[in-house]
C-alpha cells in the first residue's frame, strides 16, 4: 500500500501538471476536448492524492518505521487517535494533506461550475491545476513523506506530547480546510480576469467558497486559541504569535469580502476591491506558510528552518506577480458602474468596516514582518510581541465593534435623518446603559468599559433586527415568536445568520475585555499547608494542598498535585495539575516534560492552576483567575453556528401566489414622493 | 502520438522515477531530527548572567506584582517568543526565563527600579530583550505606519464616495424613504417583509 500511495503521489504530480497545460490550452484555443481532458485530469490527480493519503494512513497505523516521516513523529505507544493524526503533525505530512484537501475541493469546484460557468471553468481548473502543482511537487522533492531510512529502528521517535490533545487533532484540519478554500475564490478570479468576464456573476459561484474559508478558519482559529489555553500552561491563548497571525490575516480579509461582495452583488460596486481581497486573501496564506515554514522568523510553532519555506516564497511572489498584472492589465473592465447616493448608508458602512478589517490586516501583517525589515535596516533582531499588538490593535478592534453595531441600522442607498434616530435610539440607549451601569458599578478600565458599551449597542442592534423581522412575520402571518423565529433565520439565512455571527463577535470581545481583570498568583505549597487568594470577583478562595504524588500510566510518567478548594468557605473539590513526562516503548524519556493544567471552568471565570514545578515536597505552583474565558468557546460556536446558517443551500423561493415587492426605479420612486 | 499514449508513457516514466528515488533514498535518509517534533527549537543555553552591584543601602525596589510587571516587558530568550513571566511557568520546561527571573530578582533586592532593570537586560541581550520594539528611531514606523495607511485608506475611501457621488443624479436626494410610503398597517409590514427578504 506504501508503494502504491507513493506511486500514487508522483502521477498525482504528472497529471496536475497535465490538467494545467490542457485547461489552458483548451481555453485558449477553445477546444472543447482539451478542456475536457484537464478536467478529468484534475479529477484523477484527486484520485491519485487520496491513494498517496492512503498509502501514508497504512503506513502510520501499521507502524512502518521505515519511512523517516513514520519514523519522526509517531511510537508503537502512542494511543490510534494521534497515530492518525500524526499524518498532519509534521511538515512533510501536512504538505500532502494540504494536496489532499486542495484536489477535493479544486474537483467540487470544477465540477459545480462546470455546467453553471463554462467560461471561467478551464481558466479556473487551470489555475487551481497550477496551485495543486505546486503543493505536490513540494511534497515530492522538498517534504516527500515517503522518504526511507537507511535502516528501520525498532520504534519512532513519537509525538511531542504538547500535539496529544484533542484540539491538536482537529484544529489544524480545520485551519487546512480553511487555507485551503482560499485558492477557490482566487482561481476563479483569475478566471475573470483573464477572461474579462468581471461582472457579478464569478462573485456567486465563489462565494460560498469564501464562506467555507471563513467558517473553517473561525473554527480553527477558536480552536486554536482552546489548544493554547488547556495544554500550553501559561493561562492565555493568543499571544500573537506569527503562527497564529498568519491565520488571523486571511480571515481578517476574507471577512471583508464577504462584507464587500453583498455591495458588487446589490449595486454593482467594488468591482476591484472585491478581485483585490480574493487574490489577497489567497496570498495571505500562502505568506503566512512561507514566513513560518521558512525559519525567517521567529516563531513558538513548528516548521521553522524547513526546506519548504524557499518554494513557499518562490510560489508567493510568482502567485502576486501574475496576479497584479492581470489586474493592472483589466482595470477598465473593472471599472464600477454604479453610484453612491449618500456617504451615510448601507455600502458606505459596509466600505468603512472594509476599511478597518483591512487596516487590522495590515497592522498584524506590519508587526509580524517587522523584525525581519529592522533587521534589514538596522541590523539588530527585535521582538514585536504582545505589547505591540495590543497597543495597535485594541482601538482598531473596538472601532470595528462598533461598525458591527452601526452597519445593520444603517438604510440602503441613503439613509434619512429620521431613519437613523428610529434606528439608533435604542442600540444607542442600550451602549450608554451598560456603560454607566458599570461605571457606577466602579468598573474603571478604559478598555473594558468601552468594550462592553459597544457590546450592548451591538446587541440592541442584534435585538432590535431581530425583533422587527419576527414582528413583520407575527403580523403577517400570524405566527407564533418561535415559529417566527425559526422562520424568520430559515427565509432569510444571509441576513440573520449573519445577525448571529455577529452576536458570535459580541460575545468574544465581552470575553476579551474579562481578560483586562485576570489575576495570577505563585504559590509554594506542601503537603497540608493552605493558601488563602482573593479572587477579581472579591471571592474568598482557600487551596489546601493534599500532596505531590506520582504514578505511571499508557506511555508517561505522572507527578500530580492535588488541590482541594473551598471559595467562601464552601468545598469545590479536588482540582489536579500534573506534570507528564512521555517515554517510548524502551522506557527512555522522550521530549521535555509537559505540563497539565487543572482548570475549574464557570460562566464568571476559569480558576487556572499550573505545577511549575516540584522542588523536594514541595509543590509550586501558579494559581490564575481568568474571567469570562468560556465565554470564548462560547462566542466561537455561535460565530459558527452563525456561518453554517449563511452557508446552508437555500432553495429557490416560491413566491407563486404570494405577496411580491417590486422596488420601482429611482425614477418613478422620485415621480411618487412628488405627487 | 494520441493523448491517452502520453500519458500512459508519462505513468510508466514516472513509476520509473519513484523506484529510482526510493532507491536513492534508501541509500542515505537518516531520521528527521527531533526538531521536527518539537514546538520550536529551545535554546536552553541562551540565558546570560545580567548583575549589577546593589546600589548603597540597597532594600528591595517594588512589589511582587511590580516585579511581574517588568517580567511581562522582558523576553525569555530560550526561542519560545513568551516573556519572562509567562515563560517561566509554562509547559516548555524552560531554563532560561527561570535563570533571567532570578537575575531580576536580584536587581529588585539591589534597589533598581523597572526601567533600570529594563535597561539592564537590554544592555546584555541587545534590543532583543524586550517584548515590544522601544518608541525610538525607525521603530517608530513600527506604531506609526499602521495608524497612517489606515488614515490615507480613509482619506482614499472618503475621495472614492465623493467621486462616486458626484456620479449621482441629483433627483436620488429626492427618493422617498420607506417610512414617507403611506399605507394600512397591513401593509407596511408587508412592504417591510418584502424589503428585509431583499436585503
Amino acid at each position: 500500500m506504501i508503494l502504491i500511495g507513493e506511486l500514487s503521489l508522483w502521477v498525482a504530480l504528472l497529471m496536475t501538471a497535465w490538467s494545467a497545460v490542457t485547461s489552458f490550452a483548451g481555453g485558449t484555443l477553445g477546444r472543447e476536448d482539451l478542456i475536457t481532458s484537464g478536467r478529468r485530469g484534475l479529477y484523477v490527480t484527486c484520485a491519485m492524492v487520496v491513494l498517496a493519503s492512503i498509502g501514508l494512513w497504512d503506513a502510520l497505523l501499521t507502524h512502518d518505521f521505515s519511512l523517516s516521516y513514520v519514523a519522526s513523529h509517531i511510537s508503537s505507544n502512542m494511543p490510534k487517535v494521534y497515530v492518525f493524526t500524526a499524518f498532519w503533525s509534521g511538515q512533510a505530512g501536512s504538505m500532502l494533506f494540504w494536496a489532499l484537501i486542495l484536489s477535493i475541493y479544486s474537483s467540487i469546484a470544477i465540477w459545480s461550475a462546470n455546467e453553471k460557468a463554462r467560461a471561467l471553468a478551464p481558466w479556473a481548473c487551470g489555475t487551481l491545476a497550477c496551485v495543486l502543482l505546486f503543493f505536490i511537487a513540494t511534497t515530492c522533492f522538498k517534504a516527500n513523506p515517503f522518504e526511507r531510512l537507511s535502516f528501520v529502528p525498532a520504534d519512532g521517535k513519537g509525538m511531542n506530547p504538547q500535539l496529544q490533545n484533542p484540539g491538536m487533532a482537529i484544529h489544524p484540519p480545520n485551519l487546512y480546510l480553511g487555507y485551503v478554500a482560499t485558492a477557490i475564490p482566487f482561481a476563479f478570479a483569475v478566471a475573470a480576469l483573464i477572461t474579462r468576464q468581471l461582472d457579478a456573476s464569478w462573485l456567486m459561484l465563489v462565494r460560498r467558497w469564501a464562506l467555507i474559508s471563513w467558517f473553517f478558519l473561525t473554527i480553527g482559529i477558536v480552536l486554536g486559541m482552546w489548544w493554547a489555553y488547556v495544554e500550553l500552561g501559561w493561562s492565555g491563548y493568543w499571544a500573537w504569535d506569527p503562527v497564529e497571525n498568519s491565520s488571523f490575516l486571511p480571515w481578517l480579509t476574507g471577512t471583508a469580502f464577504l462584507h464587500s461582495i453583498m455591495i458588487q452583488e446589490k449595486r454593482g460596486m467594488l468591482r476591484k476591491w472585491n478581485v483585490v481581497l480574493v487574490v489577497v486573501t489567497f496570498l495571505l496564506s500562502i505568506f503566512g506558510t512561507f514566513i513560518t515554514r521558512s525559519g525567517i522568523i521567529e516563531s513558538v510553532h513548528s516548521f521553522a528552518q524547513s526546506p519548504v519555506g524557499s518554494w513557499f516564497g518562490a510560489f508567493f511572489f510568482l502567485a502576486t506577480g501574475t496576479t497584479i498584472y492581470l489586474v493592472a492589465t483589466r482595470l477598465n473592465d473593472l471599472e464600477a458602474r454604479a453610484t453612491l447616493e449618500s456617504m451615510v448608508s448601507r455600502e458606505a458602512a459596509f466600505l468603512y468596516n472594509n476599511l478597518v478589517l483591512v487596516g487590522i490586516a495590515f497592522s498584524v501583517l506590519w508587526g509580524t514582518i517587522f523584525p525581519i525589515l529592522s533587521e534589514w535596516v538596522r541590523g539588530s533582531k527585535i521582538t514585536v510581541g504582545p505589547p505591540f499588538f495590543n497597543t495597535v490593535n485594541i482601538p482598531l478592534g473596538l472601532l470595528l465593534l462598533a461598525l458591527t453595531g452601526v452597519g445593520p441600522l444603517i438604510a440602503w442607498r441613503k439613509a434619512s435623518t429620521s431613519n437613523l434616530r428610529r434606528q439608533f435610539a435604542v442600540p444607542v440607549f442600550a451602549g450608554l446603559f451598560a456603560g454607566s451601569a458599570l461605571i457606577a458599578l466602579g468598573m474603571r478600565n478604559g478598555h473594558a468599559l468601552v468594550a462592553y458599551a459597544l457590546a450592548a449597542f451591538v446587541t440592541g442592534t442584534i435585538a432590535q433586527e431581530f425583533y422587527k423581522g419576527i414582528n413583520a412575520r407575527r403580523s403577517i402571518h400570524g405566527e407564533g415568536v418561535v415559529t417566527a423565529t425559526i422562520r424568520l433565520i430559515a427565509r432569510n439565512r444571509r441576513r440573520y445568520g449573519g445577525y448571529i455571527v455577529h452576536a458570535g463577535i459580541v460575545v468574544l470581545f465581552a470575553a476579551f475585555a474579562g481578560l483586562a481583570f485576570k489575576k495570577d498568583h505563585d504559590v509554594q505549597l506542601k503537603a497540608g499547608e493552605a493558601k488563602e487568594i482573593v479572587d477579581p470577583l472579591g471571592h474568598r478562595w482557600r487551596f489546601v494542598s493534599q500532596g505531590v504524588s506520582t504514578s505511571e500510566t499508557l506511555n508517561r510518567f505522572v507527578t500530580a498535585v492535588g488541590l482541594e478548594v473551598f471559595r467562601d468557605g464552601e468545598r469545590q473539590g479536588i482540582l489536579s495539575s500534573e506534570k507528564r513526562q512521555y517515554y517510548d516503548s524502551n522506557k527512555q524519556p522522550q521530549f521535555e516534560p509537559s505540563t497539565e493544567v487543572g482548570i475549574r471552568t464557570s460562566a464568571k471565570m476559569d480558576l487556572y492552576v499550573v505545577l511549575a514545578g516540584v522542588n523536594g515536597d514541595t509543590a509550586e505552583l501558579r494559581i490564575s483567575f481568568n474571567p469570562l474565558v468560556v465565554w470564548v468557546w462560547i462566542g466561537g460556536v455561535i460565530m459558527a453556528l452563525g456561518g453554517l446558517i449563511v452557508m446552508w443551500p437555500q432553495a429557490e423561493r416560491r413566491r407563486a401566489g404570494g405577496y411580491v415587492a417590486t422596488l420601482a426605479p429611482a425614477r418613478e420612486l422620485e415621480a411618487a414622493a412628488a405627487s | 502520438m494520441q493523448r491517452r499514449d502520453f500519458v500512459g508513457r508519462l505513468a510508466a516514466a514516472s513509476a520509473a522515477f519513484v523506484l529510482a528515488q526510493t532507491a536513492g533514498a534508501q541509500q542515505g535518509a537518516a531520521p528527521a531530527s527531533g526538531a521536527n517534533s518539537n514546538l520550536f527549537d529551545m535554546n536552553q543555553e541562551a540565558a546570560k548572567t545580567v548583575r549589577r552591584a546593589p546600589k548603597p543601602g540597597a532594600t528591595k525596589s517594588m512589589s511582587d506584582e511590580d516585579r511581574d510587571g517588568a517580567e511581562r516587558q522582558i523576553r525569555c530568550q530560550c526561542g519560545c517568543t513568551l516573556d519572562v513571566y509567562i515563560c517561566r511557568t509554562t509547559d516548555f520546561s524552560c531554563q532560561v526565563s527561570p535563570a533571567m527571573h532570578r537575575d531580576i530578582i536580584s536587581l529588585v533586592d539591589g534597589g533598581y527600579s523597572a526601567q533600570e532593570i529594563i535597561d539592564s537586560f537590554v544592555q546584555v541581550y541587545g534590543e532583543r530583550a524586550l517584548m515590544a520594539p522601544k518608541h525610538e528611531g525607525f521603530n517608530l514606523a513600527a506604531y506609526w505606519l499602521p495608524a497612517a495607511a489606515i488614515g490615507a485608506g480613509a482619506l482614499a475611501l472618503v475621495g472614492f464616495l465623493r467621486r462616486m457621488q458626484e456620479r449621482t443624479v441629483p433627483v436620488a436626494a429626492n427618493i422617498a424613504s420607506p417610512s414617507s410610503v403611506s399605507g394600512t398597517d397591513d401593509e407596511m409590514a408587508r412592504l417591510q417583509a418584502a424589503i428585509r427578504r431583499d436585503d
